[in-house]
């Protein structure tokens, strides 16, 4: 197979300031994607201060000293470029896809927010701001069926300080309460170039990109120390059961299993385990649950890692009529008929070669590959790792899969049910 | 120190080769539309059956949805679980999907894999098994889906707008049907709507991928050389007409927001003046910096997002405002938008439409690239019957649209006394804030779009 193809030539380089720089050069297609990580995300946040590293994200649209509220949007649209950022527990990320003769205008936007930020803050830009983020969250959580499952399972899973415990877009009572001086300490705090990597690929001449470079980001002053994370080191292992309400027709169980960070020793094993049980026709729980016994209308799983802890997930909504106990009855007896009678070849092949093929259709977008430069950069320190992870899934073996099943889901869990109004 | 006062030139103007489209023909005379694109090992092949929920009969509603969801539950010698299982073996992603136009059968797969899935794709579209047992699940499923559909307000809104729109014609029903007609199909309705609508007559393939274009038409005779292609389906559509503004409403109980649809029934794709209906949209809500979005969202902070939009069915067009806000909001919201739409008739300024040409031309290179963009692209041209050349002139068109062109287009096709207008939200809270903007009473539908008794 043209395994080859995911051999990345990149050159990487850190400049004065401690900015960390990524050079993809591919002139396949005329257009430039930069992407910026910073490492920052919700689990910086503090409680009863959630749901800033999110915000802080809108800020960043806000304008800056030179490019006016919203510019970001308006100079990069009439370039034919896309733009966004997205915030997550561990680290925000901002990007924009131009075509390739615009390739010095992020780097001249990218720099004036990463430098500059403060002089274009207001009062008012941040009011309205915090309207903007109070409707993302009715829109995309409270108003969504199920809407506020994941938050809900997160909060109980983790401790009530761990850093994993809150949801990335903050609880509504402590959006209504930041203040624009927070907004200027959380800037000066995590928003330096010691504290961010750039990648830029695409079409482009690499001597004119890095004299670019240096001339936008090189004069931004370094930050001091950027704070560690605590992390409690208790976690809930007992079995907890958590019922809530809501406007719903079908109940849904969520499952939450304490496993392994990401790129740990079991990490890849996990994936499987979760393609295994889940991710087709054939996998273990849709087959049993949806096919045969006809109980379920659907049913999920993912080992959701990152960079401080990892947690296995799994998700069934009942059909009318059936019971949540009985879908985890069954969740849980396939789970003892995997550990007790083991995995079958074909199940790996399907697995992998999957995996294998997804690698591959994953290089036809430009800013999905340097957002995984950045990726491999933050966890790695390596961008150039899609041979490697891959390799993490070719080398996991079936009795590697069984073990983390036994080591991990056997184990005390969150159960959340979401059950329809009584009233 | 430099200057940073001013945004960088670009550098000079970007060449795009457009990629070339070329019209393969099939011994049984199907069409194969082919892009060459050889940067990666892949293959995406994109089956276009025009049939879709305008095929439903009246009284089973669904039962084009339902077909797309049993043509690859087993085929050939395989049944539904080998058929799946082989596809992933092999590393190929396959989906049949459907809606009131089209049904397409998409492949990505690699190269060295392609042949054995387009024999694949072939058992699905020559010889579907349609057995009574996974009739019987899948269409459980879809009812089942139906009731989950109840808790969706976005859905609510987009199919009672639609409703409200398209009248009794075939567009104003949602693709998955009702509960009541979905029950009535039986197999045998699913295997006559197949044998009817699933012909070569009635498809078009569309590839894009690492091949050279006589593999294509080798591979694909080889497979499809025999496909019937006789027979062609048509459905009649019966064009609504636009009516007096109304306002409507949909209770759902506890909600934290209303969401919002407004618009009405708009001209067709093919109309002379798309492209500057288009510019225009733009303008007023096609992207971040539009109007109604700076409006609602970064003004009035009513919204995380609020667009409007063209959208184009195969026989009939819709102009929709879409958003979402705070329930407090929703009379405010719907006020400011009826005021952009009274104000994009009255003023366009020359930098707004110069934005809106830049914006449009020079993200036209983007559209092609990856495979399934580039397939995306043709698959419109199929939809709306357009000449293979029409995506070569896109660009120049717009370049050469003058600024009265565009401000006819806003007059032409925004019509701020015929809307829909709809909410669905808590009704207590709704009622009087719609109330409010023009002393008219909103009507009650329920979740279906029908009165509400």
């Amino acid at each position: 197979m043209a395994k080859n193809l995911l051999k990345i030539d990149y050159e990487k380089y850190t400049l004065d300031n401690g900015l960390q720089v990524i050079l993809y050069p591919d002139n396949s297609f005329p257009l430039v994607s930069v992407n910026i990580w910073y490492s920052v995300g919700s689990a910086n946040e503090k409680p009863g201060k959630t749901g800033f590293a999110h915000l802080f994200e809108h800020m960043m649209f806000q304008g800056s000293e030179n490019i006016p509220k919203e510019g970001h949007f308006r100079y990069i649209q009439e370039a034919g470029g896309s733009l966004n950022g997205s915030t997550s527990i561990d680290r925000t990320n901002y990007y924009e896809t131009v075509p390739a003769n615009y390739w010095e205008l992020p780097l001249w936007l990218e720099s004036d927010r990463m430098g500059f930020m403060l002089g274009g803050l207001t009062q008012e830009k941040l009011d309205n701001q915090k309207d903007v983020v109070m409707n993302e969250r009715r829109q995309s959580y409270e108003n969504q069926p199920y809407g506020t499952a994941w938050e809900k399972l997160f909060s109980n899973l983790f401790p009530e300080n761990h850093p994993y415990s809150w949801p990335t877009i903050g609880w509504m009572e402590d959006i209504t309460k930041f203040e624009l001086n927070e907004v200027k300490n959380f800037f000066r705090t995590y928003y330096s170039p010691n504290n961010a990597s750039l990648v830029v690929g695409g079409n482009f001449d690499t001597n004119g990109m890095r004299n670019s470079i240096e001339k936008y980001f090189g004069d931004i002053q370094s930050g001091g120390k950027v704070p560690g994370i605590t992390v409690p080191p208790k976690k809930n292992i007992e079995t907890k059961k958590i019922i809530v309400e809501d406007s719903i027709q079908l109940p849904r169980i969520y499952l939450g299993f304490h496993t392994e960070k990401a790129f740990s020793k079991n990490d890849a094993a996990l994936d499987i385990l979760s393609d295994v049980l889940t991710s087709s026709k054939n996998a273990r729980l849709q087959k049993s649950l949806i096919f045969e016994k006809q109980i379920a209308q659907d049913v999920y799983s993912f080992q959701y890692s990152a960079r401080l802890d990892g947690s296995f997930i799994i998700i069934s909504t009942a059909k009318p009529g059936i019971t949540l106990e009985s879908i985890k009855s069954e969740i849980m007896t396939e789970i003892s008929k995997l550990i007790s009678g083991g995995i079958t070849d074909d199940e790996m092949l399907r697995a992998k070669n999957s995996l294998k093929s997804s690698y591959i259709y994953s290089l036809q977008k430009l800013d999905l590959i340097t957002d995984h430069l950045n990726h491999y950069n933050y966890f790695l320190n390596e961008p150039d790792s899609f041979l490697f992870d891959l390799s993490r899934y070719e080398n996991v073996t079936k009795e590697q899969v069984i073990e983390a099943a036994k080591k991990y889901l056997l184990n005390g869990h969150t159960e959340l049910n979401f059950i329809p109004r009584t009233k | 120190m430099i200057d940073r006062s001013a945004a960088p030139a670009p550098e000079k103007k970007l060449t795009f080769d457009l990629p070339e489209i070329k019209e393969l023909s099939l011994s049984n005379g199907t069409k194969v539309l082919f892009v060459r694109k050889d940067k990666l090992p892949i293959v995406y092949t994109n089956l276009i059956i025009s049939c879709g929920s305008k095929s439903d009969p009246a009284a089973k509603r669904g039962t084009g949805y339902l077909t797309s969801l049993l043509v690859d539950e087993g085929a050939g010698k395989f049944d539904s679980l080998e058929l799946n299982g082989e596809f992933e073996k092999l590393g190929s992603i396959f989906s049949v999907r459907s809606n009131h136009d089209m049904t397409s059968m998409t492949l990505t797969s690699l190269k060295d894999n392609f042949n054995r899935s387009l024999e694949l794709m072939s058992d699905v579209i020559l010889t579907p098994r349609f057995d009574e047992k996974d009739f019987a699940r899948e269409k459980k499923k879809v009812l089942d889906k139906i009731l989950q559909l109840k808790d969706e307000p976005s859905f609510i809104a987009s199919s009672v707008f639609e409703r409200k729109i398209f009248k009794d014609s075939y567009y104003a029903f949602p693709e998955i049907g009702f509960e009541n007609t979905v029950a009535d199909i039986s197999n045998n309705d699913i295997k006559k709507f197949y044998t009817q609508n699933y012909t070569a007559a009635n498809s078009t393939f569309v590839v894009v991928g690492n091949l050279t274009e006589s593999e294509v038409t080798d591979k694909f005779n080889g497979y499809f050389s025999k496909w019937d292609s006789s027979k062609k389906s048509s459905a009649i559509f019966e064009k609504p007409e636009r009516a007096p503004t109304s306002f409507y409403f949909v209770h759902k109980k506890d909600s934290a927001q209303s969401e919002i649809r407004i618009g009405h029934l708009a001209k067709k794709r093919d109309a002379a003046d798309f492209i500057p209906a288009r510019i225009m949209n733009t303008i007023l809500g096609g992207q971040f910096s539009s109007r109604i979005n700076l409006n609602l969202r970064e003004d009035k902070g009513f919204t995380y997002g609020a667009n409007s939009s063209f959208q184009y069915y195969r026989e009939a067009g819709l102009f929709e405002v879409s958003t979402a806000v705070n329930i407090e909001n929703t009379g405010e919201a719907v006020s400011e938008i009826l005021k952009e739409l009274d104000g994009i008739r009255k003023e366009i300024t020359p930098k707004e439409i110069e934005f809106a040409k830049s914006y449009l031309i020079k993200q036209f290179p983007a559209r092609f690239e990856t495979y399934a963009q580039v397939a995306k692209n043709i698959e419109q041209l199929i939809l709306h019957r357009l000449d293979i050349d029409d995506l070569r002139g896109y660009t120049g068109k717009i370049e050469s649209t003058e600024i009265r062109e565009v401000s006819a287009a806003a007059l032409e096709n925004i019509f701020p006394e015929e809307l829909v207008v709809v909410a669905v939200g808590e009704k207590e809270k709704i009622i009087p804030q719609l109330k409010k903007i023009k002393g008219v009473e909103p009507e009650e539908l329920d979740l279906n779009g029908n009165p509400q008794i």
